[in-house]
């Protein structure tokens, strides 16, 4: 197995996540010290994976699909070249997209179809605009949103690469947009908040979050996410869906965040069950001296040490009128 | 972002100019362009009064995707674009060994007289590989910086 430097922890950070996770603490620090798996996502709007995996052979790649009903999630079971994942020819021509099993989950839980109006409020760098592209057959419409011009840039290209045609890209803070909606009178089939959050669920593949980790950001990211998922339920179709997922663990941008939406739109919105293929832990129902609601219970919390993957957390929320 | 889209009649014009090049028939969906060069396809189906709505209010960043270029009353279809339309795709087409399509994915200009003018479409085996503009003992590559291979 290939080495990786061990990940220097924050002690707040520690305890807060040996209060989380309790006796399978150590099996957590266990594997997010270890490398992250190569898993790919085959684009179908270009090419079927049966396609892509005998090309991905014929160069002498090892190609395992984990799971019968979604035979575009990829695994690379070879050591390849660092830098080589990005840089083939079928990675170039938009065959395939490199994104880790985890971060595939929230848009198969949304299960956007083709014709569907569906808005992705942060969508940079697109992997998942690509996969909800790919699974409506680039059939309806897709608003993909982001903030930052400069992540705009890679989202445009990553659309562009991935063969993304019905697809409109705006650049607005995710709550105005949403203000903006609802005056506007738009709603939506389905809407993706895969929320800027304190990335905990990230250090598997990067030691960023290690290094810059901070209670206060936590607490800032919760604030926010609020802010936009309060607006965003305002603009959800009658019977439609949106889900709200995060790559963090802590219960302030995630199970307090759906707690106060469930609060604010009682008898208005009810949390869905989440059927993916990978091993989902309840969402916790209190922490720090707040209890949640029991319903949070049918939110999903994936971990490093059940999936050997990164950590997300996802909660798919119906709209009843 | 300066975009238009286009009527019926500048539409019918595109395609037009897509067949007698590279005989594409027909573009689903609306066609925009940005500048007075680059052209966009947009598959969804937001109509162009709901797209003006918001493009009154909101930064409109892209609308669908980047296909084709005029270029000297000619179009020069996108690396996107020639995988978009590879299905109707049947005239002014170069078909590339796998050395030529190395060095054309690394960025650099292919050596080959044609006997061809303007602009050909490059394939290897069954993968549309972008645009090239003939000249007389060479193909001029287009593929993006991002978009290339290491030789």
């Amino acid at each position: 197995m290939e080495s990786k430097k061990k990940l220097e922890l924050k002690p707040f950070f520690v305890e807060r996540m040996k209060k989380i996770l309790g006796k399978d603490f150590d099996f957590y620090l266990r594997s997010i010290n270890e490398p992250i798996k190569n898993y790919i996502r085959c684009n179908t709007l270009k090419i079927t994976p049966e396609e892509l995996k005998l090309k991905l052979e014929n160069k002498g790649w090892k190609i395992f699909q984990p799971f019968n009903n979604f035979p575009e999630i990829m695994l690379i079971k070879n050591k390849l070249a660092p830098g080589e994942l990005g840089s083939s020819l079928e990675h170039v021509l938009g065959y395939y997209y490199v994104q880790d099993v985890a971060s595939m989950m929230p848009v198969l839980a949304l299960d956007p179809k083709p014709n569907e109006f569906v808005l992705d409020i942060a969508s940079s760098p697109g992997s998942k605009t690509t996969q909800i592209a790919a699974k409506m057959q680039n059939k309806g419409t897709i608003i993909a949103n982001d903030i930052s011009l400069g992540r705009i840039k890679i989202l445009a290209s990553n659309l562009e690469r991935c063969g993304v045609s019905n697809t409109i890209i705006l650049r607005k803070d995710g709550g105005l947009l949403c203000d903006f909606f609802i005056e506007n009178g738009s709603k939506f089939d389905k809407i993706l908040f895969d929320a800027p959050c304190s990335g905990e669920g990230t250090l598997k593949s990067s030691d960023k979050t290690a290094r810059i980790w901070n209670i206060n950001t936590v607490k800032k990211m919760s604030k926010i996410q609020k802010r936009i998922l309060r607006k965003a339920i305002r603009i959800l179709k009658k019977d439609g869906v949106l889900v709200y997922s995060t790559c963090t663990h802590s219960p302030e941008e995630n199970e307090e965040v759906i707690n106060f939406v469930l609060n604010e739109f009682k008898n208005e919105i009810v949390l869905e069950e989440i059927k993916i293929p990978l091993r989902c832990r309840p969402g916790i129902l209190n922490w720090e001296n707040s209890f949640y609601s029991e319903e949070i219970i049918k939110t999903c919390r994936i971990y490093p040490q059940d999936n050997d993957s990164e950590g997300f957390f996802i909660a798919k929320i119906k709209k009843l009128k | 972002m300066s975009l238009k889209i286009l009527n019926k009649e500048e539409k019918r014009e595109i395609e037009k100019k897509l067949k007698e090049q590279f005989g594409i028939k027909k573009i689903n969906g609306l066609v925009l362009m940005r500048g007075k060069e680059r052209l966009f396809l947009f598959s969804g189906n937001l109509n162009e009064d709901k797209i003006k709505k918001i493009e009154e209010k909101v930064n409109v960043e892209r609308v669908g995707i980047y296909f084709a270029k005029v270029v000297e009353d000619k179009l020069k279809l996108s690396l996107d674009g020639t995988q978009l339309f590879k299905s109707q795709i049947t005239k002014n087409i170069l078909e590339v060994n796998e050395e030529q399509m190395k060095e054309w994915m690394s960025g650099s200009d292919l050596f080959i007289k044609t006997g061809k003018k303007d602009f050909l479409v490059i394939k290897y085996k069954e993968d549309f590989l972008g645009c090239g503009k003939v000249s007389e003992n060479k193909i001029r590559n287009f593929v993006p910086k991002n978009r290339r291979i290491k030789k």
